[in-house]
């Protein structure tokens, strides 16, 4: 009976996979999820959509396992614990988001030591033996510059809300937004506050700027914080910037809102939480054989006045636009790569 | 000596005085840059946000002034399934107000009451179980909320983001607040039991104060205030999320400590919560407003608390 039900898999898995390639032989392949944190809801949406895509997976038979396991306290150290439980738990491959990019350099290498594959996305490692699946952070900080500029052609005052202090990827984004102040030079940055990628934090940091700034005709974002900053320039009374937003339903709900009562315009940019789902066949293509760049870059999902109710009719509340790839999908991503 | 001399040093004496003397200077030193622009929008900004320091801060300076150890780390996550359990109950609906508060504060004594089982039952030292707590409220925060952001219901966000001449009515509220639970505390035989036991529990035994009913009451009061605070906090910023709780673990701990409450135990402070939870606030926004980076603001915000507390510290010692 189960040898029948591996068979029938095997087929239908090599029948998938086309003729062409390998025979598909990850039907006996574990792969586990390390990830470092919870508490937000682009991390929660991550791990949904890992769940309905790993899932299905495991039941068409493609891999045996597919589970996820996130750290409580956001600590790489405790992370590195994580990574080496999985060793000798002897799973083929961890799929990780990473709470900092250079201390679980050590548990990543005595993972591949081990023979594991290591596929990092989102929070990457810089570790030469894991694959990377990275965002251009740096773009998406600079096209939201551009974007300001086809707006409002003659410039004007700026305020940044940044992430999270110390985490790389606000320095990413921060370094995007920097040159491309540099490169429209009518824009002028009067304030930089932390929001953290949360709503209440921006909210609070922005409401106690505010009183000190002059006239702020645009919001730069890092996504999370859009809603929080127009909370606060609503409490004060002041009339609201164009606030580039980050993908949140809830941002997305407010622009709507906007929209329909005033014509507000802006746009949307963030990493769609599926970049998980990305990672997952990233691994299983290179569990199944298939020779993957070790560095793979995604495109950020990006929502415009036109296409804005079709997203908001995708998004979940609570939740975050989102995109979740199919294995053709990560086969074109890599096959885009090579 | 002349009255108003003695006058000053009397006040001077207050351990609660310096935290407003800090929240003076460091207004002044905003404006200082600004040249006086935008004075009062941020003290009105200020006051919105000290008002959800004071709520948590009060709750936690009753579980701190119980005596050494005893702290309630469980507020952040207490907070978040707060705000997700009054946006949910409240459904955006108007009518459903205070069946939604009701049920906020209900969860919050819950997850008091639960921090004192820990803690009494199976003798688990109140900054382990606390924690664990904090944990345990985490997870259930996730899975009975999902992130999700439930808006709050029209009337209620009016009510937490209303004005009046430039004083948010929710302060207006928090101080009528602070002044009860200054009364409780100051005034009443559970006060007094709460500041007894915080000097010497042993000896507060044998004076006959019920010191485990005493202690269950302030683990079920901190819990209780987070839970106030999470609803409110759900008002005030359009709907509950997870994170809304985390910058509020260290700061329900400072704003005590700033405010003069002794972190050995046995004096609490009212007033002081206050003036540190404004104080805390205007140093975030002075240092935003000079363009400190992240690096430097902390560090200028680590000195800067030592500062006053070491200021406000000179008190003689106790024995």
């Amino acid at each position: 009976m189960t040898g029948k039900k591996t068979l029938v898999a095997a087929v239908a898995v090599t029948l998938a996979l086309g003729a062409g390639t390998a025979l598909a032989d990850t039907a006996a392949k574990k792969i586990a999820l390390s990830n470092n944190y919870a508490g937000n809801s682009w991390r929660q949406a991550m791990l949904k959509s890992w769940d309905k895509v790993t899932k299905k997976a495991v039941a068409d038979g493609i891999v045996a396992e597919a589970s996820a396991f996130t750290t409580a306290e956001n600590q790489a150290t405790e992370q590195a614990a994580q990574i080496q439980n999985m060793i000798l738990q002897g799973y083929d491959a961890i799929v990780l988001n990473a709470a900092s990019p250079t201390a679980l350099n050590g548990a990543v290498k005595q993972a591949c030591d081990a023979g594991i594959v290591v596929v990092s996305f989102d929070g990457v490692v810089t570790e030469p033996c894991a694959w990377r699946i990275a965002v251009d952070f740096k773009k998406m900080g600079a096209i939201q510059l551009d974007y300001l500029a086809k707006r409002m052609p003659k410039g004007g005052n700026v305020l940044e809300i940044r992430g999270l202090a110390g985490v790389f990827v606000d320095d990413e984004i921060h370094a995007g937004i920097e040159a491309g102040v540099k490169k429209n030079a009518q824009f002028k940055i009067v304030g930089s506050v932390h929001g953290d990628w949360a709503q209440e934090v921006a909210q609070k940091a922005v409401a106690g700027i505010l009183p000190s700034l002059p006239q702020v005709d645009a919001v730069v974002t890092q996504g999370g914080d859009g809603y929080g900053a127009a909370q606060a320039f609503k409490a004060a009374g002041r009339p609201i910037p164009l606030i580039i937003m980050g993908n949140r339903q809830d941002e997305l709900t407010w622009w709507k809102e906007q929209k329909d009562a005033n014509g507000y315009e802006t746009m949307s940019v963030s990493i769609a939480p599926g970049v998980g789902t990305l990672a997952f066949w990233v691994a299983q293509q290179i569990l199944d054989g298939v020779d993957v760049p070790k560095d793979m870059i995604v495109p950020f999902l990006q929502i415009d006045q036109g296409n804005l109710e079709a997203n908001l009719a995708t998004t979940e509340a609570g939740g975050v636009a989102n995109v979740e790839y199919s294995l053709d999908d990560a086969k074109k991503a890599i096959a885009s790569t090579k | 000596m002349s009255t108003a001399m003695v006058r000053i040093r009397v006040l001077l004496a207050r351990p609660w005085i310096w935290s407003f003397l800090g929240a003076l200077a460091v207004w002044l030193a905003a404006e200082l840059f600004t040249g006086g622009q935008g004075a009062g929008e941020l003290l009105t900004a200020t006051l919105s946000f000290a008002v959800f320091m004071v709520i948590v801060g009060i709750g936690q300076m009753f579980v701190i002034s119980t005596g050494p150890g005893n702290v309630d780390l469980s507020i952040p996550a207490t907070i978040a399934l707060t705000g997700a359990v009054a946006m949910k109950t409240m459904g955006g609906a108007d009518a459903m107000i205070l069946p939604g508060m009701l049920a906020a504060l209900a969860a919050g004594a819950f997850v008091g009451a639960c921090n004192y089982g820990l803690i009494r039952l199976l003798r688990i030292p109140p900054i382990i179980a606390t924690m664990s707590a904090n944990f345990l409220v985490m997870s259930t925060a996730i899975a009975y909320g999902r992130g999700l952001k439930v808006k709050p219901p029209p009337l209620f966000a009016d009510f937490t983001t209303a004005q009046v001449a430039g004083i948010p009515v929710l302060a207006i509220c928090t101080a009528i607040f602070a002044a009860v639970m200054g009364v409780v505390l100051h005034r009443t035989v559970y006060g007094r039991s709460v500041h007894a036991i915080g000097q010497n529990r042993r000896a507060a035994r044998l004076a006959g104060v019920a010191v485990d009913r005493t202690r269950f009451l302030v683990y079920v009061l901190s819990a209780t205030f987070a839970g106030l605070c999470g609803a409110l906090l759900a008002g005030f910023s359009g709907g509950s999320s997870l994170s809304a709780g985390e910058t509020y673990l260290l700061a329900s701990i400072a704003v005590v400590v700033i405010g003069g409450t002794s972190v050995a135990g046995g004096r609490g402070n009212v007033p002081g919560i206050w003036g540190a939870a404004l104080f805390m606030y205007l140093l975030e926004a002075m240092l935003n407003t000079y363009g400190a980076g992240a690096g430097l603001r902390l560090i200028l915000t680590g000195l800067i608390i030592i500062l006053v507390i070491t200021i406000a510290g000179g008190d003689r010692p106790q024995r």
